[in-house]
């Protein structure tokens, strides 16, 4: 033992002679595998945020594009036209690799049985019975791009995709016009689609809903003064008088639509598909209709923001597959605004009497720490909460005291824009408490006692000093519950939202805003289009530009929520003591 | 005194006069300032009482599940011309307006239900006969006589229901009650929003012989299936000399006369049975089945599928203590029996099919509850519910209890029987609300009850419950189906398994990443790159989990679908690449190493990822052709053998033995302390080195342990991964762990952010590194920090919908499958709730689903909350 020891010193005492100590750091400490580990996280975590951004910007601007259509020919003589949606490699079954050819068949294998396919939409619905066709790799023989194919969106049946043959207007038949002459026609039809569609909704939609309105007033007044007195026989006797004009009003503005409607009919062309059968389509029925492959980037660009403006501003059409988002805009916007109404002065308010009011104890704390857990509590729960409570027991007595004459059917007893944004209050308004809260405690005691030193009462105090300086705070927690509100769809499913709203909350008809009117919802425009849609396929571009809208309005509202912080903390930044 | 104090009193007057200011605070500071304080408190009290009043909604909406229902009222009278002895075709109408008995000689005793009224009826003209014995479908309406000659008649006993205008109701009708009037045989009753007419309604086709001559039906069960245009009737029936029969009756419309007969189709059923023996004959719905049920409790089955040739195809006995079979009875559905004995016990049997060689079909009747309370007396009659699985059971002594089946439950037992010496009628209200007993005397008690939820207990909702058709008890999750005679079943156990079964995935895959991503913001970032990084992540938080649930669907399941090999080895290539990296890093010159730490080393990370992922793709399909057999579906199902997936599961741990064993040798040969004397460049080449060797050996090994596991039997197959379906927990729990990480991320960098940095700079100053002062001095005074964010993390992983809803297929499986659905509370009740009626058993449980979510995540937050104040005060402490 004392050997070994003795032998250690002068080895030492000679290595501090002969060498500087070496100063390096053992690699061991530092740790590079570990670092490189958290490093590589970080990394994966920036690479989702910004692959699935990439993804929907990608996909979401990229779809109004007009894509070129190419015709595709197959090895055993099909020919298919139509847009390339995408491409992607593949596995194919056994069978299916034994009747490839041999060449084809060896580079699969090479591949390690991958192939590639391509996915074209042909469009013509109501010719083949489906939007889309696959086409594998080794079987197509050519593709081309013929500069006469004609991509042509209609309001039924999604998009044609052929040659315009021929054009009848009012019986004068036109052999292969020209564009321009189509598209003059086809303007010309549009306006007339207008003039019917004005005709159905407004006036004869006007005439139905008084028809319908004198129908409960006959109700209300026989269940306020019973069935057979004098004054609900006289109401009767009144409403039957009216309901006889109106009656009449009804016949003849159906005469007059069905004149236009058979107008309408005389004015259509002749399309063709590529495999040469034919389709009668009514020009009214055109939305628009393009030659993608001869078209110049400027003329791609109109197109391009054509699309963008119908997206925005038009209604849905072919099961929200296609068309715009104008209503689901609105109900976002209508929910949002309301929820924010709602949520803001309750929030503050709340807050405030943590903060300033309430003896600050256990029991403060306590309910201090239930506000926290409540931001955590699922939202589904929340809908839960809104669909029994609100819906059911709140609106239930509301139309039973209000609304009997509608009854059964419920008019508050069921979702709702109101029900939806009252729900959302619930469930955003901890965010707020807790906001307002840190920002009414980072506000220096010393500016409240000056003030109450100064004289002010308490509520000046808080009016005047307090509030003004905690508003940066509070309007951050503000946006950022209407930005989190924005995005849910779980609770609202529960509590008013609809695949397809027949009437907007917000219109030009008193009393403007219809507190008990179902509404859509972008967010849950995505999970509808994207899953309970006819063809998941064909929604899937709409899924994709709705979900850009939605993630922009969101991060706007974000971004905002930021920039009046900063803005706002600048303000007062120097007032502090 | 009073001259000094004069003058002094005076001044001040003077002054006020001179500055005319009032000293008062203005009124309508006063009275702002109030106002503020009553408005401020009254609402802020009101929200915290309205966000704590959604538990307590919850609650008293959930609380109903659990009750077994209430009596609402007992009616008693008399029915003065009742003679006593058993009615079996007793019945009543769904508005309790008429209720009726049939005599054996044909007359139908009907008298409106709520006030014993005697009410005249059209009886069945049998031409002087009396029949020997009735049977009737359990909806009624049908009725079938058996005569003491041999013949029996098929008939209708309709209570017919038509909804009229109030101008119908005749100005003379006698008033029966507040609700009901009498005219010429029609009841009418004014329903909340219309007005209905009931009356009874009978035919009676011609005799058919079915017994010899001369030989008295004693006992009948009779079916009517297939449609209303072509009803098909199925009865079977026992004669005194013991025979059984089997018989179908097709309708024939006489063309000439309009008038229907029926054409009856009759088989012998082989058996012989003394006809006293027999208690009962029971008929399935579609005459497939019939049982025999004989008085020492003996059951006989037979398949009478092939109507020619009825099979006896199991005998059980179901009573060994001498007790005799009193009642036996087809619960709705036609499938459990219910049996009654003499001791008054009841069970309730059905068919499991066990592949058992000693009975024809390989299923056996089994009892399955038994637990149910015993009467006092034998039980005499067991009438059942038309729409659930509820039951009555009426003793010798004439009590009547009312019953569940599966829950074993005795949910009310009636007071005050009217006949102590038995009934002689027992009559399930069709819509379940009453009960009418008759007694032989005459006397008649209507029980109005209230059972709004029979089959949930706790038991039911959180325990195994053994349902008609399983081979044994289990959590089953399945509300709805397309028969009528489908019992809901509620249990929340595989909700709440497929919600930690989601959350728990998607931590496996969200901690590491966030956290690891947090300690390098937190300590190795520069705060510019940290303010631009951290934001960035931030903003993963603010996705709608609507559009992350959508990308994952699908985007990402069909990619990974075809990828999944891919997929599976990335889980392997991406780790090993990066720490790969670290290694060639190390073999940088020190001084390079220093100048590209910052940026262009985050950089670097990213290229390595992306590395890691292309060749995680490269290398897939080989991997899968090598050996998943080149489908890695397929082997899923079973397909190859279970090695590489072992090898894939052991390669962590075999990796951490065998670096582990690396230190001990190291410490033996003294490897650090001569690596030391080493140059940057030559120590960080050896290390590579060693590192490819060790991590060869560790492949080594895990292959040879996976390898020692296949040959013991183990395969991860049919327990952590099993068949593939396209939307699984993979895909959830990669979608989940998106809206995860930024929360998870944020709060754990805040709390090491938190950590005091004299602490940080102390541990610099004494020579530590950076890795070092984060492992052994941030992240073990952030630790409670830590654990909040993944509690956090946690609670929001068990509430998520969108996500799950839209990423996993929502099957309500019970299976720790990777590759499989599964179906969380939170989805369970957005697929469910929007189609549940309101205050029905299915809506109540979706509450307490709700209730369940709100507790579990209630508690989560609250321990991380509590966690996070602790956190709080110790780092302001140091």
């Amino acid at each position: 033992m004392t050997d070994y020891a003795a032998k250690d010193v002068p080895m030492t005492a000679q290595a501090r002679v002969k060498t500087t100590r070496n100063y390096a750091t053992d690699l061991a400490a530092r740790g590079e595998p570990m670092v490189f580990a958290m490093g590589g996280s970080l990394a994966i975590g920036l690479l989702m945020i910004i692959g699935i951004l990439g993804l929907i910007a990608w996909f979401g601007f990229t779809t109004f594009w007009p894509q070129h259509i190419v015709q595709v020919t197959s090895k055993d003589g099909k020919v298919i036209a139509g847009e390339v949606f995408r491409s992607e490699s593949f596995k194919p079954a056994d069978a299916q690799l034994a009747a490839v050819p041999a060449e084809s068949r060896a580079k699969i294998e090479e591949d390690l049985g991958y192939a590639e396919r391509t996915l074209y939409r042909v469009g013509n619905y109501d010719l083949y019975g489906e939007d889309f066709q696959w086409r594998n790799e080794y079987d197509v023989a050519a593709t081309e791009m013929p500069a006469d194919m004609t991509f042509i969106e209609r309001q039924e049946w999604g998009p044609f995709v052929g040659r315009i043959t021929a054009l009848s207007l009012n019986g004068v038949v036109t052999q292969n016009p020209t564009l321009d002459a189509v598209n003059a026609a086809v303007s010309e039809g549009q306006a007339r689609r207008e003039a019917i569609l004005d005709l159905k909704t407004d006036e004869i939609g006007r005439i139905s809903t008084e028809m319908e309105e004198l129908r409960l007033e006959v109700k209300s007044a026989a269940l306020d003064y019973g069935a057979t007195d004098q004054r609900t026989l006289d109401k009767t006797a009144e409403v039957a008088e009216k309901t006889k004009a109106l009656e009449a009003q009804f016949a003849e503005k159906t005469t007059t639509l069905q004149s236009l409607q058979a107008e309408d009919a005389k004015y259509t062309m002749t399309l063709a598909d590529i495999g040469g059968q034919t389709k009668e389509q009514e020009l009214s029925s055109i939305v628009r209709l393009y030659q993608p492959n001869q078209m110049s980037l400027f003329e791609k660009l109109g197109i391009y923001f054509g699309r963008w403006g119908e997206f925005i501003f038009s209604e849905p059409r072919e099961a929200n597959t296609e068309g715009g988002v104008w209503p689901a805009i609105v109900g976002t916007l209508a929910m949002t605004v309301l929820l924010s109404l709602l949520v803001a002065p309750f929030g503050v308010m709340t807050a405030l009497y943590l903060r300033e009011y309430a003896k600050q104890g256990r029991l403060v704390s306590f309910v201090r720490i239930c506000v926290n857990n409540l931001a955590g509590v699922p939202s589904i729960v929340y809908g839960v909460f809104g669909l029994g409570f609100f819906c059911y027991v709140l609106g239930g007595t509301i139309d039973q005291l209000f609304f009997p004459e509608k009854l059964p059917s419920p008019t508050f007893g069921t979702g709702g824009v109101l029900w939806a944004a009252l729900t959302l209050a619930l469930l955003t308004v901890p965010v707020v408490i807790v906001a307002t809260e840190e920002a009414l405690a980072s506000v220096p005691r010393s500016m409240r006692e000056g003030s109450l030193a100064c004289g002010a009462s308490k509520w000046q105090t808080i009016r005047w000093i307090v509030l003004p300086r905690a508003l940066p705070g509070i309007m951050t927690g503000l946006i950022l519950a209407m930005a989190r509100g924005a995005g849910e769809v779980a609770p609202l499913m529960l509590v008013g939202v609809v695949k397809l709203a027949p009437e907007l909350p917000l219109d030009l008809s008193w009393p403007f805003i219809h507190l008990d009117r179902s509404f859509m919802h972008l967010g849950f425009h995505i999970y509808d289009v994207g899953f309970q849609s006819r063809n998941a396929e064909a929604g899937r571009p709409m899924v994709f530009v709705t979900t850009l809208l939605l993630i922009a309005i969101i991060l706007a509202m974000n971004a905002t929520a930021i920039s009046v912080r900063s803005r706002l903390k600048r303000r007062f930044a120097g007032s502090q003591f | 005194m009073t001259d000094a104090t004069q003058p002094s009193g005076q001044q001040p007057a003077r002054r006020s006069v001179t500055y005319q200011r009032p000293k008062t605070t203005s009124r309508s500071v006063l009275f702002m300032d109030k106002l503020a304080d009553r408005v401020i408190t009254v609402g802020g009290l009101f929200v915290i009482l309205a966000v704590l009043a959604i538990m307590v909604f919850l609650f008293w909406v959930c609380v109903p599940l659990l009750s077994s229902g209430s009596l609402d009222g007992r009616t008693a009278y008399k029915l003065e011309a009742h003679a006593g002895g058993t009615y079996a075709a007793a019945q009543v109408d769904e508005q309790l307006s008429i209720a009726l008995d049939v005599a054996l000689d044909g007359k139908v005793e009907a008298f409106h239900a709520p006030t014993g009224k005697s009410l005249p009826a059209p009886a069945f003209d049998m031409g002087g006969q009396t029949a020997t014995t009735v049977g009737k479908t359990l909806q009624g309406g049908d009725i079938i006589f058996g005569f003491a000659d041999g013949t029996m008649r098929i008939g209708t006993l309709l209570l017919k229901q038509i909804v009229v205008g109030e101008d119908t109701i005749p100005a003379d009708a006698q008033k029966l009650d507040d609700r009901d009037v009498l005219s010429g045989g029609f009841v009418f009753s004014k329903i909340p929003g219309q007005f209905r007419r009931t009356s009874v309604e009978t035919t009676l086709e011609a005799p058919v012989q079915i017994a010899p001559a001369g030989t008295a039906i004693r006992k009948v069960d009779y079916r009517v299936s297939g449609t209303a245009e072509r009803p098909l009737k199925t009865f079977v029936s026992l004669d005194a000399a013991g025979t059984i029969r089997l018989s179908q009756a097709a309708s024939v419309v006489n063309m000439m006369t309009g008038e229907t007969s029926s054409e009856v189709t009759s088989s012998e059923i082989p058996t012989d049975v003394a006809a006293d023996d027999v208690v009962a004959l029971l008929l399935n719905a579609d005459g497939t089945r019939v049982i025999v049920g004989k008085k020492d409790g003996t059951l006989l089955r037979f398949n009478t599928r092939d109507f020619k040739a009825p099979k006896l195809v199991e005998t059980t006995r179901i009573y060994d203590n001498g007790t005799t079979l009193t009642a036996l009875a087809y619960l709705n559905g036609d499938n459990s029996l219910i049996v009654g004995g003499s001791d008054g016990s009841t069970a309730v049997w059905f068919g499991v099919d066990r592949k058992d060689p000693n009975t024809a079909d390989g299923i056996v009747l089994t009892k399955v509850h038994a637990d149910f309370e015993p009467m006092t007396a034998a039980i005499a009659d067991i009438r059942v519910s038309q729409r659930t699985r509820m039951f009555v059971t009426s003793d010798a002594k004439g009590e009547v209890w009312v019953r569940h089946a599966t829950t074993e439950r005795t949910l009310l037992e009636l007071p005050e029987p009217p006949d102590a010496a038995g009934l002689s009628a027992t009559i399930f209200a069709p819509r379940d609300d009453a009960i009418i007993g008759i007694g032989h005397n005459g006397n008649v008690a209507l029980w109005r009850i209230d059972i709004p939820h029979p089959e949930t207990t706790l038991q039911s909702l959180f325990g195994k419950v053994w349902y008609e058709g399983y081979a044994e008890p289990q959590y089953v999750w399945q509300s709805t189906a397309s028969q009528d005679s489908f019992e809901p079943k509620l249990s929340l156990v595989p909700l709440i398994f497929g919600t930690f079964k989601a959350a728990i995935y998607a931590l496996l895959l969200a901690v590491p990443i966030a956290l690891f991503a947090a300690i390098y913001t937190s300590e190795f970032l520069h705060w510019k790159v940290r303010s631009v990084v951290k934001p960035l992540m931030e903003l993963m938080a603010t996705l709608p989990s609507v559009v992350i649930g959508f990308i994952a669907a699908l985007v990402l399941s069909p990619i990974v679908e075809n990828w999944i090999a891919a997929i599976v080895i990335a889980f392997a290539v991406i780790p090993i690449t990066l720490i790969g990296a670290a290694f060639l890093w190390q073999i940088l010159p020190k001084d390079m190493a220093i100048r590209l730490d910052g940026v262009p080393k985050l950089i670097f990370f990213f290229l390595v990822v992306l590395a890691g992922i292309y060749g995680a793709v490269q290398i897939g399909p080989a991997f899968e052709a090598a050996f998943f057999n080149g489908d890695f579906k397929l082997w899923t199902a079973g397909e190859g053998s279970g090695q590489p997936f072992l090898f894939l599961l052991m390669l962590p741990l075999s990796a951490l033995l065998v670096f582990w064993v690396w230190t001990m040798i190291d410490s033996v040969i003294g490897y650090r302390p001569w690596l030391r004397q080493q140059g940057d460049i030559g120590a960080g080449s050896v290390e590579f080195v060693r590192w490819a060797l060790l991590i060869g050996v560790s492949i080594a090994v895990s292959w040879l342990f996976a390898g020692l596991m296949t040959a013991a039997g183990l395969d991860a197959r049919g327990g952590l991964i099993d068949t593939y379906v396209q939307r699984n927990t993979l895909i959830a729990a990669f979608a989940i762990s998106f809206a995860l990480i930024p929360i998870i991320y944020t709060i754990a960098e805040d709390a090491m952010n938190t950590v005091p940095e004299h602490l940080r700079a102390g541990s610099l100053a004494c020579g530590a590194s950076k890795w070092q002062t984060a492992r052994w001095i941030i992240v073990p005074t952030a630790g409670s920090g830590i654990f909040s964010a993944i509690m956090i993390g946690l609670g929001r992983a068990v509430g998520e919908t969108m996500i799950v809803v839209m990423a996993t297929g929502n099957t309500p499986v019970t299976d720790f499958n990777l590759f499989n659905g599964l179906r969380a509370l939170s989805a369970n009740i957005n697929v469910e709730l929007p189609e549940a009626v309101k205050d029905s058993t299915l809506y109540r449980t979706l509450f307490l689903c709700g209730l369940v979510l709100f507790a579990l995540t209630f508690v989560i937050n609250t321990v991380a909350e509590m966690v996070r104040q602790r956190f709080r005060k110790r780092a302001a402490q140091l």
